[in-house]
């Protein structure tokens, strides 16, 4: 399917999805990711990895979501005929319709490409704070006692916070989704606004092609 | 996608790029199936997916989609429909 037809049936399936508040949207899922850091105790690569799975549980909803959507509207993206191709769609058509955003695909190799994102939604409002420091700061000040706890060895610990992937998610989303069409691929955050990085990448490479993943039960004798 | 037909029934299948397959069985002369299937996959999008007590793979006990599905019927073939498991378009089964 050409890069046109792509990015049009991304502007068609968008005009037809019912639409949210944009800012109630950010602030809830600025709401769930404060909720990780106190719930794993500022621990930043286990909410990393866990916004990634939560995002692998949306993505792998998503793709049927976006497929029977294009079904329906005589939207016809064929079957990928290369890895481009599914990049195109996943940056025109899966970012467009459910996000409205505008993303570009770009350093795409056989097996993998870069996907960069110009306005992040969920973004909106945040800003990530210094690293280093204690961890949430109460509201009499003092941070001590949790630094005590957290530390362990009676250190406050220190907070990377430029190591947390405030919009880890999408990366999730990309994972599951891409795995309902059998191709496992690993997907990170390159480059982050929110750390002081001009535009939001995110890199996705290509691990393998999963075969058909009928039960035994269903594959002929 | 695929339609066979003999026996007094037409038995119409929808695969979905994602695995999914969807059957469908009907009275001969049964027109529009492919489109329905169509919509079927779109109800299994908003009500199955989304329902957050569904697990995927599991069968379907999800009120709305049933109540989807239904409405849905009735459009097609109104009063056509006589029961869950009788009358003339039948039971719709998902398989992985």
């Amino acid at each position: 399917m050409s890069k046109s037809n792509i990015t049009a049936a991304g502007h068609t399936l968008w005009g037809k999805m019912p639409k949210a508040n944009t800012e109630l949207f950010a602030l809830t899922y600025g709401s769930l990711v404060t909720e990780l850091i106190k719930d794993y105790d500022n621990d930043i690569d286990e909410i990393n990895k866990q916004l990634d799975r939560i995002g692998y549980s949306i993505g792998v909803r998503c793709i049927d979501e976006l497929l029977s959507k294009c079904e329906v509207n005589g939207v016809d993206i064929g079957p990928c005929n290369s890895f481009q191709n599914t990049a195109e769609v996943v940056a025109k058509i899966g970012f467009r319709c459910f996000l409205g955003m505008t993303c570009d695909v770009t350093n795409v190799t056989e097996n993998s490409f870069s996907l960069f994102l110009y306005e992040n939604p969920l973004s909106i409002f945040v800003e990530l704070p210094e690293s280093g420091g204690g961890g949430l700061n109460d509201d009499d000040g003092g941070v001590d006692d949790f630094g005590a706890a957290a530390g362990g060895s009676g250190g406050i610990k220190r907070l990377e916070w430029s190591k947390l992937k405030y919009s880890n998610i999408y990366c999730g989303v990309i994972r599951g989704a891409l795995e309902q069409v059998n191709m496992k691929v690993s997907c990170n955050f390159a480059r982050d606004v929110l750390r002081g990085d001009d535009v939001n990448e995110i890199k996705v490479e290509l691990k393998e092609m999963l075969a058909e993943g009928a039960g035994e039960e269903y594959q002929d004798e | 996608q695929e339609q066979e037909e003999g026996d007094g029934l037409i038995l119409c299948c929808f695969q979905t790029r994602t695995g999914v397959k969807f059957v469908i069985t009907a009275k001969p002369g049964t027109r529009g199936l492919k489109k329905t299937l169509r919509e079927i996959y779109v109800l299994y999008a908003d009500c199955t997916l989304k329902d957050p007590f569904y697990e995927l793979e599991m069968p379907i006990r999800c009120e709305l989609f049933t109540q989807a599905i239904d409405d849905l019927m009735e459009r097609i073939d109104p009063g056509g429909v006589s029961g869950r498991n009788g009358g003339g378009n039948d039971g719709i089964v998902k398989l992985r």
